[in-house]
């Protein structure tokens, strides 16, 4: 029998099974919805997820997974055993929020969507990491790999997915196949990371000696960061996303700051072009007698999978089979730091919502068991051998 | 917990009072059968009673689990009243459970600990009859948000009432919480006054029969709810001290009273002149359920 035939075989198998977890998995929601509430009503601002990680070790150990533990960065992790255990497949979700500590993380249940702060980016993401030990025993579903769950802190913005790097790195056991889940949105597929550096510029200057204003400085490094040749053929962005400077309209602003993110499909476009905005800040700071402080808050690698490798193929015909569209968009920076220790990985999200990253972000309930059963479908495929290489 | 519960062959019952609360009902709801019935089964039964809400509370708790009841169609013969208490003692009836805890609906920082908080005590310790809750100031303060605890009826009206008249009372740090635990027996035994006297008379009622001795409370942390206009905070003063006054009255500790009238006035300014409003509070009683016939049939007692 032909390998091909054999993996035609095995996926019919399982598109049967994943065609009926949607509906299976109904009787979970109340359980899934408890812990989405619970695990996001804990705030966990990026570097402060302490609080939130502790309840998820907390359901890990009422599961009664093996190896439950928090490592020295504050992941939070444990073991679903499969029955012969000589592969890993890795399944994780930041458990950090853009949201600070002092913002009220009450949510709101209605009867068709959840709103509140970080419900979509990644407390529902955290909520299927909690929830889904309890969901596999419950529909019989035991694979031949172990499943590492793991909720990463350290992720967003100047954390730059310090917990995963960590965890990756520091990793015991080999790990066969990685899957990222995000809160939002279902039919995302992403398999590749874009080269990318987020920048930030601070500029401070001395009034006491100069009537200069920082936000003079600014404009001309801003100015000049746009002049920089960007090349079209690795499809080079320059984004410029966040700027704040000064205190009061009637006096030169004494300090001023730019977070940028510069991205590519080029990692020595990066480096090239990151060595001209040193050289334009050393000349404007030369200029202007100011201090510029050029600080890199986060790094992405290029690579990931191809899309004509299995995983992919796989992914997308399980999508497919639950009437999931899958989005053409390959690259999110969550794949990076799989890529940085060549494992193959995917994200996808759970179901669909809106206002991302404003208080009142949302989800949509119902899509919600139909991105769960993806996820198992992914779980299935990659312990069914789908990780092996190209079609 | 749940091994003791059990232990001591006790059954306990969740009540949720509701009008009008589609925005807070689901998320109560489902964290409560979530994590106190299918993960750790501390209740026997979530219900939801409703003095007829207009929008989807009903709807909503039911579509999350809950049993859905409305007031009107318990002991219908003895008709409906509308005010929390009504909900509270038909509650009595229509569940079964040995204990009885009862949450408010509008509670935004909903938690388990909201119901085992208050029903650890009674499960460990049998000398104790009734437990209320108390919290801390909230950590979210804003326009929309107050601390419950210590609330302004509180301080003003209810505590110096005490103060005058029921010393031992005042160790009850959150009187008018609307968390508490109680065992059936007790339930059964004390009137209900529907509106907003009912925390307040059974207080006095179960420190009457019982003694502070049966009293038990517990820190819930915070409560985050709607902030009350004080126009509405004086209303429920006027029902608390109708009810306060007529306990004084049936206990003989005063007792000359002239006859109460049920009108509140208050002002309200509009444009360049005040207008009066006259509010109706009338603070009727159920009685003890134990002096219905219905429920002596139900459960059984000559």
């Amino acid at each position: 029998m032909s390998a091909n035939l054999v993996e035609t075989e095995n996926f019919e198998q399982i598109r049967d099974r994943v065609r009926k977890l949607p509906f299976e998995l109904e009787r979970y929601r109340e359980l899934l919805l408890a812990n989405v509430i619970m695990l996001g009503e804990i705030p966990a601002p990026t570097f402060h997820e302490q609080e939130r990680i502790h309840l998820l070790e907390q359901r890990f150990n009422e599961c009664g997974l093996q190896n439950c533990s928090i490592d020295e960065k504050g992941n939070g992790a444990a073991i679903i055993p499969g029955t012969r255990g000589d592969t890993t497949i890795l399944l994780t979700a930041h458990a950090d929020t853009p949201f600070p500590a002092s913002l009220d993380h009450t949510l709101t249940l209605e009867p068709d969507r959840i709103v509140g702060p970080g419900i979509a980016d990644n407390s529902l993401g955290i909520a299927v990491l909690a929830t889904l030990p309890t969901m596999l025993e419950g529909l019989g579903i035991r694979l031949s790999s172990d499943i590492l769950l793991m909720g990463a802190v350290k992720s967003l913005n100047e954390g730059n997915q310090e917990g995963l790097r960590f965890f990756l790195s520091n990793a015991e056991r080999p790990i066969t196949a990685a899957l990222a889940v995000e809160g939002v949105q279902l039919g995302r597929l992403n398999y590749r990371s874009r080269a990318s550096l987020g920048g930030e510029i601070a500029c401070v200057a001395d009034n006491a000696h100069e009537e200069v204003s920082a936000l003079d400085v600014l404009n001309q490094i801003i100015y000049r960061l746009r002049k920089i040749h960007l090349p079209q053929e690795s499809e080079t962005r320059l984004i410029l996303g966040y700027i704040e400077g000064g205190v009061t309209y009637k006096t030169p602003a004494r300090k001023a700051r730019l977070k940028f993110q510069l991205s590519s499909d080029s990692d020595q476009t990066i480096i090239d072009i990151t060595e001209k905005i040193d050289s334009v800040i050393h000349e404007l700071s030369k200029e202007y007698r100011v201090s510029i402080d050029f600080n890199i808050i986060a790094r992405t690698r290029y690579g990931g999978l191809d899309p004509q490798h299995f995983l992919v193929l796989q992914a997308r015909r399980v999508l497919t089979t639950l009437g999931i569209h899958p989005g053409s968009n390959a690259y999110s920076s969550v794949i990076s730091g799989f890529v940085e220790n060549e494992i193959p990985a995917m994200c996808v999200g759970i179901t669909t919502g809106e206002n991302l990253n404003y208080p009142d972000e949302r989800i949509d309930i119902s899509p919600i068991m139909k991105g769960v059963a993806q996820l198992i479908g992914l779980l299935l495929s990659i312990d069914g051998g789908c990780c092996a290489g190209h079609q | 917990m749940i091994e003791e519960k059990e232990k001591r062959g006790l059954t306990i019952s969740l009540c949720i009072p509701t009008l009008n609360e589609e925005k807070t009902i689901g998320k109560e709801v489902v964290l409560f059968k979530s994590e106190l019935v299918d993960r750790y089964p501390l209740l026997d039964e979530i219900a939801v009673i409703d003095s007829g809400s207009t929008d989807r509370t009903i709807e909503v708790a039911a579509s999350f689990g809950a049993s859905v009841y409305l007031s009107a169609d318990i002991l219908p013969h003895m008709g409906f009243k509308r005010g929390k208490g009504e909900n509270l003692w038909k509650a009595i009836y229509q569940l079964q459970g040995d204990i009885i805890v009862y949450v408010d609906a509008d509670i935004k920082n909903i938690h388990p600990r909201f119901v085992y908080g208050l029903v650890a005590p009674l499960i460990y310790r049998p000398e104790i009859k009734y437990v209320k809750a108390f919290y801390d100031r909230p950590l979210a303060l804003s326009k929309e948000i107050r601390p419950s605890g210590g609330g302004r009826v509180t301080e003003i009206l209810v505590r110096p009432l005490f103060s005058l008249f029921f010393p031992e009372l005042t160790a009850i740090i959150q009187p008018l919480s609307g968390e508490y635990a109680v065992r059936r027996e007790i339930l059964e035994r004390i009137p209900f006054p529907v509106g907003y006297g009912v925390e307040t008379s059974h207080l006095i009622d179960v420190y009457d029969g019982w003694g502070i001795e049966a009293f038990a409370q517990t820190d819930l942390d915070k409560r985050v709810h709607r902030h009350q206009a004080t126009r509405d905070l004086g209303k429920m003063s006027f029902g608390i001290l109708r009810t306060f006054l007529k306990r004084l009255k049936s206990k003989g500790i005063i007792k000359d009273l002239p006859e109460l009238t049920p009108f509140l006035r208050q002002f309200q300014a509009r444009e360049d002149h005040y207008e009066q409003i006259i509010h109706e509070i009338v603070e009727e009683e159920r009685p003890p359920m134990i002096e219905v016939p219905e429920y002596r049939a139900k459960r059984g007692l000559e």
